[in-house]
């Protein structure tokens, strides 16, 4: 029983760390419709500025997520500015497929200036330490990442859903013009929510040097599951993306441990498959 | 002001045109060997692809040119067959066997090449090597060491380093000899391993040695390789606690999972490792003491220096293209094994023929300083007879060598030592 409590907490904390993944997409989309392909992009250039900052200057990953989500909240703005502003003028598909463009692009820069190298970071704060309760072990990286992600994730929700500025940003996800009409400066809001979108994935790659090895194809796989926590919750919804991060985790640990390991992301995948069917939309999506 | 600039245009045009021509004389006339290299220049094996390209490199630089400082066949004198010079062309599998096809029938059919060296991932070398036995051209394997390669009785396939089934024999040797001589009673094994050719084959050879040794196999792992987490495979793992884990865990998977199972607090009392991460000197730095008290099937390490005194010169030219802290590891250095049997074959073939180079290279037995035995000899099917390994640990991040007890200069540390006392 101890090992199902175990694994059960393994798929939480991995979980809440592909929740703030994904919410920053969840909230790119749901406000301006765009598919930020280079989103797993954006987490290996936070886990670079992490990394080498921790190498070179010997910054915990406890502190320099700050660098990291800063990073890329400009990384994000950046990319509104110079791309994505110039493509909503042109059909649907120009934003997604110049996303994807620069998603190729990080990683070759990456791979050009850093090498295919796995650099991994040693002697953190965290390294190596953990809480044991009977025979349930919680490292510490784990958790304190995983934490972490949960309360920004709760900070961006808060700030959609009871600021002034949250308001703004609904009204633009609803309708433009009329949010035009009522003072709101819509294209500032646009390059707010791209740079959220940034900010979250980026402190999620602040912290996550603490326990995994960075290089230049470490998104690939966290932004595709990034996408299907935002298509199982719903496009555009935060919680959604939150819940369907959380189911994702746990039926990964649960179904790589209770069925095999190597069938972890079939079970993944077949869940999302699963709740398609029933729920096109996704489990909040409207 | 126009009429000038067209016929400046003009005349540019022609000396281009002309420039090009000749210039295509030039290299029709030039004695060219096109060779080339087929390794995972991207994705999670990219590290390891790159030094077995420099490995390649390095091989060339010396066939190609005169290096008396290199005690290896054919360093003292420049180029092969009267000389020709050995040219490469570099292509990227990503590690993908799809892409390793396709860029083996590019390298073949557009940049006509005479033959391949690669692939590095077992999985990527079974579709381009059938490209080059369908076209009739040689494919030399340095360092894939899934042991079905060698058994599809391919003509043109040669393979120098030992196979997955000789390593599966060894880690059932050594726990053998640990109980006999120790006393320490290992009897359960783990499997962990990707779900590739490469793995999926070398945990089949690891159960069939282990079944022939008597011992257990308790625990089967295989994984997707680029998983963003290993969780469930350790405690899979940690469920069935086996007495030593076999692993085939490549590139950065091996290094996510030494990282997980410090996170999950538990360790087999011996590991033993197939031609993985385990054997790779940056990923063992990387992971400095975490990396410590496992073990693997070693090709070569700096620490056999005494063992193959041919190694340090080349390694000097090796380190000018890698990175000066960067030595040659077991796969690369099968690499440049590989390229130097091949242009040793053609010199002492004395033509470009496929066939009778193919020939040649199975009627003699080859010098080879970079290999471990000192010699490559190949059997029907392309598999170097003489391949050898040793089982080392790493020590102080150092690949000691620890068995056969005749070559060992360390003692096994054993069990690993736990997490929690490093």
């Amino acid at each position: 029983m101890s090992m199902f409590f175990q694994v059960t907490i393994d798929g939480l904390l991995t979980g809440m760390i592909y929740a703030l993944v994904a919410s920053g997409l969840s909230l790119i989309w749901g406000v301006m419709d765009v598919l930020n392909f280079a989103h797993g992009e954006y987490l290996m250039v936070g886990m670079y500025v992490s990394y080498w900052l921790g190498f070179l200057m010997n910054i915990d990953p406890l502190i320099s997520w700050i660098a990291s989500g800063a990073f890329c909240f400009i990384l994000g703005i950046l990319t509104y500015k110079l791309i994505i502003r110039h493509c909503l003028a042109g059909p649907p598909l120009s934003a997604l497929l110049a996303t994807f463009g620069l998603s190729m692009m990080l990683k070759n820069i990456a791979l050009n200036r850093f090498s295919p190298n796995f650099r991994i970071l040693t002697g953190t704060f965290l390294d190596g330490k953990k809480i044991i309760i009977g025979n349930i072990v919680l490292p510490m990286p784990q958790l304190v990442t995983s934490i972490f992600a949960l309360v920004v994730v709760f900070i961006i929700y808060y700030i959609i859903k009871r600021t002034r500025l949250g308001w703004a940003i609904q009204a633009t996800a609803m309708d433009k013009e009329a949010a035009e009409l009522m003072g709101i400066k819509t294209e500032s809001i646009f390059v707010l929510v791209f740079g959220l979108g940034g900010l979250c994935v980026g402190i999620a790659g602040g912290l996550l040097p603490s326990y995994l090895a960075v290089h230049p194809e470490v998104g690939g796989l966290f932004g595709l599951i990034a996408f299907v926590c935002v298509a199982m919750g719903g496009f555009g919804s935060i919680p959604g993306a939150l819940l369907a991060a959380l189911l994702i985790g746990l039926v990964e640990a649960l179904g790589g441990f209770y069925i095999a390991p190597v069938f972890k992301y079939v079970v993944v995948f077949g869940l999302y498959l699963l709740i398609v069917m029933i729920r096109p939309k996704g489990l909040f999506g409207w | 002001m126009i009429y000038f600039l067209k016929k400046f245009s003009l005349i540019l045009l022609t000396f281009i045109l002309v420039f090009t021509l000749l210039s295509g004389v030039v290299l029709a006339q030039e004695k060219v060997i096109k060779i080339g290299t087929l390794f995972p220049l991207t994705g999670s094996c990219a590290l390891a692809g790159s030094r077995c390209k420099a490995a390649v490199e390095t091989a060339v630089e010396v066939i190609n040119n005169a290096h008396p400082e290199c005690d290896v066949p054919l360093a003292a004198q420049e180029g092969i067959l009267g000389g020709y010079k050995i040219v490469l062309v570099h292509a990227d599998h990503q590690g993908k066997p799809d892409i390793a096809k396709t860029e083996a029938e590019r390298l073949f059919n557009q940049e006509k090449v005479y033959a391949i060296v690669g692939c590095y991932n077992s999985a990527c070398t079974n579709p381009a090597s059938f490209v080059a036995e369908r076209q009739g051209k040689i494919f030399m394997c340095g360092c894939s060491s899934s042991a079905a390669l060698t058994e599809r009785g391919l003509k043109y396939f040669f393979r120098m380093a030992p196979t997955d089934k000789t390593e599966s024999i060894e880690f059932c040797d050594v726990m053998e000899w640990m109980n006999e001589v120790k006393g320490t009673n290992l009897h359960t094994i783990g499997i962990i391993y990707e779900n590739t050719e490469f793995g999926k084959h070398a945990a089949d050879e690891g159960k069939l040695a282990a079944a022939e040794a008597g011992f257990e196999v308790i625990a089967d792992v295989p994984f997707s390789p680029g998983a963003t987490n290993m969780n469930s495979e350790v405690q899979t793992l940690k469920a069935k606690n086996p007495d030593v884990v076999f692993g085939a865990c490549l590139g950065g998977d091996y290094t996510l999972w030494v990282r997980t199972m410090k996170q999950m607090d538990w360790l087999p009392k011996m590991c033993l490792n197939y031609c993985t991460g385990y054997q790779d000197p940056v990923i063992a730095q990387q992971l400095g003491d975490d990396g410590n008290y496992f073990m693997g099937g070693t090709g070569y390490s700096p620490e056999f220096a005494d063992l193959m005194p041919a190694v340090a010169a080349v390694e000097n030219i090796y380190k000018t293209k890698i990175g000066p802290s960067v030595p040659f590891d077991s796969d690369s250095i099968q690499e440049a094994v590989a390229t130097f049997i091949l242009a040793q074959a053609i010199e002492k073939a004395g033509t470009l023929d496929y066939d009778k180079v193919s020939e040649t290279l199975y009627a003699n037995e080859w010098d080879s300083p970079l290999s471990m035995g000192g010699k490559v000899a190949f059997v029907p099917g392309g598999q170097n007879a003489k391949a050898m390994s040793m089982m080392t640990q790493l020590q102080g991040g150092e690949y000691k060598r620890v068995y056969p007890p005749e070559l060992a200069t360390h003692d096994i540390i054993f069990p690993m030592i736990p997490w929690n006392q490093r």
